[in-house]
């Protein structure tokens, strides 16, 4: 970059003011690009954010709710026409798989297989919380990867603005606050947009992946008790 | 929720947060108020090496300031002058001003009024007319030389030196109490600290004698330097002193040492080269840390 244009793209700023327009109107395109990206980083950041607050909120509450209705001595197979047309969360996934699979040995076959019945259903019911726990957590990673790489990339920006403006000062030959200080702010910027990215990012990218743990732990135990009594049934059936 | 509602209401809010931002911080001035200037003065390298003693805030002399001084340096004794009484010269004395007047001239009706009276008194008038110069004055005596100061019992503690009886005057040419500008630490009216002397700073700093050479005394080494105008040795120290023992042998081995390893000496101007091209330099075990006389060739 010519150190003249520097010179002339930096000296407008000292005598207006430095509004956060400003800032990022006289930066440099690769600190301008830097702080839209972090820009975009952070929309995307909330939207998964209000997306997954969302959808964990109403997880937990259908969760509760089928609990309730399972444990409270409805007939299993009442519950099962209920949900089976459409199991809308993790736990009634979870319900209908196993019971497909129980059905399917009952009624398909002719002849009743109890033989492997109790590790199918197992293998089933894993299989479906491994893909409920990855629906779970789908776009959690961006959290993790925005929390981590935010500042550095916001860093890199500012190391870029505060080279031009130690260019402007080599141009200008004059060392003067005016000269030095809205190079400095536009880089200083490229942090600030950098850290505001990276900080929701990280404490969301713990928070949800405090809930996704204990809604997979949640899954896990209501399966093992579900095999229990699957198996029960087996056992007085066979 | 699909995540594209997700994502409007996101950048709705970050819509918002932006605005209410380029709202709220916008960069307001500081208000300043402008620093008071100070006079800086300039000291040159030169001037600054040669600071005379004194304070640093004292006002500015016009000409050459004065060291303080607080006793003067032994002079020749001046041969003791007698004092002469003064005497006064003569003056020459004015005659009389009445007498100097002309007699009024002659008044027909009052001589007529007073014909008999006049003639006398005219006579009168011109017997005084005639001058008569007064006898000239005796010489005054010889006038008192300037009277004592007083003595007034009152006022002795006022005339006590109260400073400390044993304390170092300082000595110079001219009694000047008044202070001028210089540096509480300066001694003398012209310092010497120069390239010789961060030369000499510097050959000191590397010079480590081994631990015995306090008990061998005063050893002086002097070694012949010999420099390039970049500050290089053009050849290896010489030795000039003589001598023998361990102790010896150390310090000079030290000494060479020295003058080695401080290589190049940039604090030797090469405007100044053909004064510092060989120096006799020597190494005072007793002053290590004091000021050594350096003699240049």
């Amino acid at each position: 970059m010519n150190p003249a244009d520097v010179a002339q793209s930096v000296l407008p700023l000292t005598s207006s003011d430095l509004s956060l327009f400003t800032l990022f109107w006289h930066a440099h395109w690769i600190v301008k690009f830097v702080m839209l990206g972090l820009m975009a980083c952070s929309v995307w950041v909330w939207a998964i954010a209000i997306d997954k607050t969302v959808l964990y909120t109403r997880s937990r509450k259908s969760m509760d709710r089928f609990e309730t209705a399972f444990w409270s001595g409805q007939s299993l197979e009442e519950l099962y026409r209920s949900l089976s047309s459409k199991p809308n969360h993790s736990m009634a996934a979870l319900f209908v798989a196993a019971m497909r699979e129980w059905k399917r040995s009952f009624e398909g076959s002719p002849q009743k297989s109890f033989a492997g019945l109790q590790m199918r259903i197992e293998k089933v019911m894993q299989v479906t919380i491994a893909r409920e726990v990855e629906r779970l957590e789908r776009r959690l990673l961006v959290l993790a990867t925005v929390g981590s790489a935010g500042p550095f990339v916001g860093l890199f920006g500012t190391v870029w603005g505060i080279m031009t403006s130690f260019q402007s000062i080599a141009a200008s030959k004059n060392t003067s606050l005016a000269v030095v200080a809205p190079g400095i702010a536009e880089a200083l910027f490229a942090t600030a947009i950098g850290l505001v990215a990276a900080i929701p990012a990280t404490i969301f990218y713990n928070k949800f992946a405090g809930e996704v743990n204990k809604q997979a732990q949640r899954l896990e135990g209501f399966a093992d008790e579900f095999a229990a009594i699957l198996s029960r049934q087996i056992d007085e059936r066979g | 929720m699909q995540i594209k509602t997700a994502s409007a209401i996101s950048t709705g809010l970050h819509v918002l947060v932006l605005a209410w931002a380029t709202l709220s911080f916008s960069g307001k001035p500081f208000e300043t108020t402008p620093a008071e200037s100070l006079p800086v003065d300039i000291v040159s390298e030169k001037e600054f090496s040669q600071l005379t003693k004194g304070i640093k805030d004292a006002p500015k002399p016009v000409e050459m300031p004065k060291p303080i001084v607080e006793k003067k340096a032994e002079e020749p004794p001046k041969p003791v002058e007698e004092i002469k009484p003064k005497i006064d010269e003569k003056r020459e004395v004015a005659p009389n001003k009445e007498v100097k007047q002309e007699p009024p001239p002659p008044d027909p009706i009052a001589d007529k009024l007073k014909p008999q009276e006049k003639p006398p008194e005219k006579q009168e008038t011109a017997a005084k007319a005639e001058p008569q110069p007064l006898p000239p004055k005796k010489p005054p005596p010889p006038k008192p030389q300037p009277k004592k100061p007083e003595f007034n019992p009152d006022k002795i503690a006022a005339l006590l030196d109260k400073r400390d009886p044993t304390r170092k005057s300082i000595t110079g040419n001219e009694l000047n109490s008044a202070p001028s500008l210089g540096t509480a630490a300066g001694s003398a009216a012209q310092l010497s600290q120069s390239e010789i002397d961060a030369l000499k700073a510097r050959l000191y700093a590397l010079w480590s004698p081994p631990a015995g050479a306090q008990d061998a005394g005063n050893v002086q080494i002097t070694i012949r330097i010999k420099f390039k105008r970049d500050g290089t040795l053009a050849a290896g120290p010489q030795v000039l002193t003589s001598g023998s023992g361990p102790v010896f042998n150390a310090m000079r081995d030290s000494a060479v040492r020295a003058v080695l390893v401080g290589q190049p000496y940039t604090m030797l101007r090469p405007d100044h080269y053909e004064m510092w091209q060989e120096i006799d330099f020597v190494f005072d075990s007793s002053k290590m840390y004091s000021d050594i006389p350096v003699r240049r060739q």
